[in-house]
């Protein structure tokens, strides 16, 4: 439970920074979105239980905070979580290169299943693809730049709260 | 080999059950989950807004005295101006409200101006929103317009308890009664397009066969005063308009201000008697 809500306060400092930086970057119509790192960490490290709960509890503070069906987000996000828990014991997911790969193709799955499901609303979606497109092409960028120090804060911040506990006991 | 297979497949099958349980669960549940989230996040939001408010402070104290000489001689300038507005606008009210009781016509809607500082911009390719430092402590209602000096803003959507949220006119889902300035026909209005590195589109329709604009010849856009905004407040430029499908009326283009997507106060018409 601990785990689960740290690793959840973690995933919200993430989502109040990028709306920081949205907030900046709006005046260019650049927009960042990283739903991908909700979950690496989470469905990589994290027992399945307590690392699907972090991953529900910060789908649904996006959804709180964006102008769709309340749940969209945590729908999208857990089904991204389990496909990669399941294929978590074939990849090296220690390692901060990987963990950082899986961050960048969860985003675009996500990225991409969610403008399939938004872009509807749209007088003329076709118009809306370029945005999107350079939309996504920032937000990968961003990822790959602070990927690596977001998934060190998430592994300090989830040590700090089972001290003296085996890494072994994850792998169950 | 099936029992492994299905163990598998177990996590998605619970997922499923979860979802198939959250779309039957009372709306009011979720209704509070929302709302409980958001404020959750909110007061992190509002801090950080603060602390803007507090980086130009700060910077403007850096400014040197000659600097802020010049700017009140400026500021004296803009004030003097608006005084003769301010003077002419009550004159024009006086002569419109006589016109009115000897017509007989029912009072317009009166507001009350609510000035808000911007919290946060959430401009996405699939959404243009605002949240702004007021909300239900203020007594702001759902549906109030927001204006700001260039125009026509939005429309609030969500009122939390220290925040609300606009919908800008450049989201693609709204839509609004327009009328081109000096002209009383309506036109319907829809935020459109959003590019990357340039100023939002909006569309318009039904627009008469007897209008046209170029990027020559640009048309003013104002609200028609159908719908919660109050008649005449800019929209738009209407920069291209050409034949609809049916013959019957034109399409047309809108371009947006470009500082719509840098606002930091906006203020909220709140209807004095709302119906």
């Amino acid at each position: 439970m601990r785990r689960c809500l740290v690793i959840f306060l973690t995933l919200i400092l993430l989502w109040l920074l990028v709306a920081q930086a949205n907030h900046l970057l709006a005046p260019w119509h650049v927009y960042l979105f990283v739903g991908g790192m909700f979950i690496t960490y989470p469905a990589l490290a994290m027992p399945s239980r307590a690392g699907l709960a972090a991953t529900l509890l910060a789908g649904l503070a996006m959804d709180a905070a964006t102008p769709v069906p309340f749940g969209l987000h945590a729908t999208l996000l857990a089904t991204a979580h389990l496909l990669i828990f399941n294929i978590r014991d074939r990849v090296p997911r220690d390692d901060t290169i990987t963990r950082v790969v899986v961050a960048l193709l969860a985003n675009l799955g996500v990225f991409l299943a969610f403008s399939f499901l938004e872009v509807t609303r749209n007088r003329a979606p076709g118009t809306a693809w370029p945005r999107l497109v350079f939309d996504l092409l920032c937000s990968q960028a961003g990822i790959a730049l602070i990927g690596p120090w977001f998934f060190a804060l998430q592994a300090k911040s989830d040590a700090w709260v089972r001290p003296g506990r085996a890494l072994a006991q994850d792998y169950d | 080999m099936p029992p492994q297979r299905f163990d598998q497949a177990r996590p998605f099958l619970t997922l499923g059950i979860v979802v198939i349980l959250w779309v039957v669960l009372p709306v009011g549940f979720k209704a509070f989950t929302r709302a409980s989230f958001f404020e959750l996040t909110a007061p992190a939001q509002v801090a950080a807004s603060r602390l803007r408010d507090l980086q130009d402070y700060w910077s403007l104290r850096a400014h040197t005295d000659d600097q802020l000489i010049e700017a009140g001689r400026d500021l004296a300038r803009v004030n003097a101006s608006y005084a003769v507005s301010v003077q002419q606008n009550g004159e024009l009210r006086d002569q419109v409200n006589r016109l009115k009781e000897l017509l007989r016509m029912p009072a317009a809607e009166n507001y009350r101006f609510e000035h808000a500082r911007v919290v946060r911009r959430d401009f996405s390719g699939w959404w243009q929103r605002l949240i702004i430092r007021k909300g239900s402590n203020y007594g702001i209602p759902v549906g109030a317009p927001v204006v700001y000096t260039g125009g026509a803003v939005g429309r609030i959507t969500e009122v939390h308890a220290y925040t609300s949220v606009v919908e800008l006119i450049s989201n693609p889902s709204v839509r609004l009664a327009a009328a081109i300035e000096g002209d009383t026909r309506p036109i319907s209005f829809q935020g459109g397009e959003n590019p990357t590195f340039g100023p939002a589109k909006a569309t318009i329709e039904f627009v008469p066969l007897d209008v046209f604009a170029s990027p020559m010849l640009p048309k003013k856009l104002v609200t028609s005063g159908l719908g919660a905004f109050p008649p005449g407040i800019t929209l738009g430029t209407i920069t291209k308009v050409e034949p609809s499908t049916d013959g019957l009326f034109k399409t047309g283009e809108v371009q947006l201000d470009p500082t719509l997507a840098e606002l930091t106060e906006v203020t909220v018409l709140v209807p004095l008697n709302p119906e």
